[in-house]
């Protein structure tokens, strides 16, 4: 009981604080209450641009890679030629393996897990940059993901599926020049050996510089075998059209489909007999067959989930405010893409990344929730597009006016993205930092580029609201210094290509190595920089050698909230 | 070789049935059936789906306690709740509520996400296992022991899933494995040790067959 009281007193108070504030350092609306453990449940978002919706031309992808224990490390793969008869072995991969660095790293290790299956190499497999997933080929194919899930019949974890996404997704890039050609690849390899094991249903936003495709996939249960004569996986693809945009966050995106428009639609041949036979669809009830309905069905809104499920409402309302989107509409009710209200660029595409719904009632700093100096961590509430939890973002761009390496780029931010900075890899980069490739969650290594942004990170946890300001600063130099440096790099490695494709490829090489080099150096910088300035809860000047008193610390919002907190909860004392 | 010869020997080498001593034929044990997990991996959704496949209906339970299976059928009419699932699809008229099992299945593969999600600990879920198949032995309810996770549920010994193979392999009256769960030949000793039939299938699709001949 006196806990109840106790809490009840707390309740209370934080209720009695923001009447008492009545200017909290947000409008102090209704906010909704999240179950952590469903927040927690969901993973990345994907933000999908068509190349007539974006201001410069460009597709784009998103993955925010979200998982909090996941590696993130990076590779470059060459190219290869292969000799007619060789194969292709096939590994294992979970997304969420990782290995003590004393073991060895992941992409080297994860090849003791083979998967017990060797398929027919190609003549020539492409370059390319992987993280989790391959994301950028020298050829322009870029990948971005989201989990989606699928009905539990369809989860197959046995070892008849010899694939996992992310296995896949290596195999697209070595194999496919286009968006079209990476669905075709991924979907048969699936269909012939089995998809699933360590994975279910998933997302991938996979793009080329003309076209941006949604692409999902199922497994199809676990007594699938290959010799039964049926596919070993089913999937969907839908073309975003140029002038929209779409987004994926961790549901299924795709309706009801028309493959008679080959050029918005493909599909794997059970895509619908399998429902059928699974009993996820049902012919005769007279309505068409909608494949999100069907395969991975998620009621709700972002309303009806108090916050879990506020991505999908708030990317729209981002692109297209002038619709007027409504949180409490279904998400399943959403459409699959927009026009947005103008075009976006790759710095708005960026700050998408970093939204925490600033403004709306899913604001993770509404009332007092993010204590005094306005931490949008502090409070376990709705799930947004920025979580703390995230090992990396990627953003592609590919540029059709561009020769294949010199257009192609995946910015890579390390680390959560309000405190890290969007790092630019040309496609025909022939190697990445070595920096990029070491480093775990649990061991800190000054050797480790994800180290020094998150190094920043929680040096600007302790007076967010202040520091987070030095963190902008220092983005805008190397952040936008990059964005507009680009331009001029893409001028000279083009011109560069007409002459010499080798020497251009190594000029962006040069360029990729030395920007992420410098970034990093200037993350390590700035992480001791906030250390001295923060320290003690101060503003330590190390120019002028004073210490003084961090602007933002205890508003008077804030201390009438712990004077209202105290009254509630010591009641005796009055 | 006629075409007949080698669809047998292909379903064979489907369904496996390979290391059952010449002239063993597979355990019988019948009905009812409760169905678990040794370590509350996905691998019991696979095992439910094989006994949908077979067309046998049964109980499932995600951690039940030795006094749950005590209850039979029904599981003394016990509902989900958090971190705690309960199926009831036995044919209550063939088997009224009450009716002690004959068979448990488990189907061993660890998952700290799973043990996390039923608020379990490994020393939580192996104690209760232990427990659990104690009762099964004093009830004289036949154990089941399925491993269809392949390597991926599998470990260094100590690890989390060894320990899960451990709990309940060496006491089963009938250990099911599938190739690439048992490549190491761990189970063919534990099976060797204990004088527990057992088979190895190709794939889970092996175990629908099996567990037909076993319940039925």
């Amino acid at each position: 009981m006196k806990n109840a009281f106790r809490f009840s007193a707390v309740l209370g108070a934080i209720v009695l604080a923001l009447v008492l504030a009545g200017h909290g350092p947000a409008s102090a609306g209704q906010a909704p209450q999240a179950d952590a453990d469903l927040v927690t449940g969901d993973a990345c978002t994907s933000i999908l641009v068509g190349r007539d919706a974006s201001t410069d031309g460009s597709t784009m992808t998103t993955h925010t890679c979200d998982c909090g224990t996941c590696d993130w490390t990076w590779r470059h793969v060459p190219a290869a030629d292969h000799k007619p008869g060789s194969t292709r072995k096939i590994y294992h991969v979970s997304q969420y393996k990782t290995w003590p660095p004393a073991e060895g790293l992941k992409w080297d290790i994860y090849k003791k897990d083979f998967a017990g299956l060797e398929i027919p190499e190609v003549a020539h497999t492409y370059a390319y940059h992987h993280g989790m997933f391959g994301y950028m080929n020298e050829k322009q194919v870029a990948i971005g993901e989201s989990t989606i899930g699928c009905q539990r019949k369809l989860q197959n974890p046995t070892p008849s599926a010899r694939l996992d996404l992310t296995m896949l997704t290596l195999l697209a890039m070595e194999r496919a020049a286009t968006a079209r050609e990476a669905i075709q690849v991924i979907g048969s390899l699936a269909e012939k050996y089995g998809y699933g094991f360590h994975d279910d249903g998933e997302m991938l936003a996979i793009a080329d510089p003309k076209e941006v495709w949604m692409f999902e996939i199922m497994p199809v249960g676990p007594l699938w075998t290959p010799d039964g004569g049926k596919p070993g996986a089913v999937w969907c693809a839908q073309r975003v059209p140029d002038d929209e945009v779409s987004v994926c966050p961790n549901e299924s995106r795709i309706g009801e489909i028309d493959l008679e428009k080959k050029d918005f639609f493909m599909a794997s041949p059970n895509v619908v007999s399998l429902a059928v036979d699974m009993g996820f669809y049902d012919p005769k009830s007279g309505k068409p067959f909608n494949w999100k309905k069907a395969y991975s069905p998620a009621e709700g809104s972002a309303v009806s989930t108090q916050g879990r499920r506020s991505r999908m409402w708030r990317f729209y309302d981002l692109v297209a405010p002038s619709k007027e989107f409504k949180p409490e509409t279904p998400n399943m009710d959403f459409p699959f893409s927009v026009k947005p209200d103008r075009k976006i660029s790759v710095q708005d595409v960026m700050a998408m990344t970093r939204d925490k719904s600033q403004g709306t009632i899913f604001d993770p700093v509404l009332g007092i929730r993010g204590g005094p100096f306005q931490n949008p961590h502090y409070y376990k509430g709705t799930r947004l597009i920025s979580v703390p939890n995230v090992e990396y973002t990627t953003l592609t761009q590919c540029r059709s006016w561009l020769p294949d390496p010199v257009g192609g780029i995946v910015w890579i931010a390390l680390g959560v993205q309000d405190t890290s900075c969007y790092i630019p890899f040309y496609a025909g980069a022939t190697e990445m930092p070595k920096s990029f490739a070491l480093g775990d969650h649990f061991v800190f290594s000054r050797d480790s580029a994800r180290w020094a942004f998150d190094y920043v990170d929680f040096h600007v946890q302790v007076a967010y609201n202040a520091a987070i300001e030095d963190v902008k600063a220092a983005q805008k130099e190397w952040e936008d210094g990059a964005v507009t440096r680009i331009v001029e790099i893409d001028r000279l490695a083009g011109d560069l290509y007409k002459r010499s494709p080798k020497e251009a490829v190594k000029y962006v090489t040069g360029y990729s190595l030395n920007n992420a080099q410098n970034v990093v150096a200037a993350w390590w910088k700035l992480g001791d920089d906030l250390l001295v300035k923060y320290n003690h809860l101060s503003l330590y000047n190390a120019q002028k050698r004073q210490r003084g008193r961090i602007p933002s610390a205890d508003p008077a919002w804030w201390i009438k909230a712990v004077r209202a907190f105290d009254i509630l909860t010591e009641p005796d004392k009055k | 070789m006629n075409k007949r010869i080698l669809l047998v020997l292909a379903a064979g080498a489907v369904l496996g049935l390979s290391l059952l001593p010449a002239g063993q034929a597979v355990p019988k044990a019948g009905l009812p059936v409760l169905t678990t997990s040794a370590g509350q991996s996905t691998d019991v959704t696979t095992l439910n789906i094989v006994l949908d496949e077979a067309v046998i209906a049964y109980d499932y339970c995600d951690v039940p306690t030795p006094e749950m299976v005590a209850d039979g059928v029904g599981l003394g009419g016990r509902e989900s709740g958090p971190g705690f699932h309960v199926e009831i699809t036995t044919d209550l008229d063939k088997y009224p509520a009450g009716t002690p099992y004959k068979a448990v299945i488990f189907a061993i593969g660890a998952s700290l996400k799973g043990m996390g999600a039923s608020g379990l600990t490994l020393d939580a879920e192996e104690a209760r296992l232990k427990k659990l198949i104690a009762l099964c032995k004093q009830k004289k309810i036949f154990v089941m022991a399925v491993h269809i996770g392949g390597e991926s549920k599998r470990g260094p010994a100590g690890s989390d899933n060894e320990r899960m193979i451990d709990a309940v392999a060496p006491l089963a009256d009938y250990i099911v494995v599938t190739k690439d769960s048992n490549k190491d030949g761990r189970f063919t000793k534990l099976a060797a040790a204990g004088k527990i039939p057992i088979t190895e299938i190709e794939y889970a699709l092996g175990l629908v067959d099996i567990v037909k001949q076993v319940l039925q």
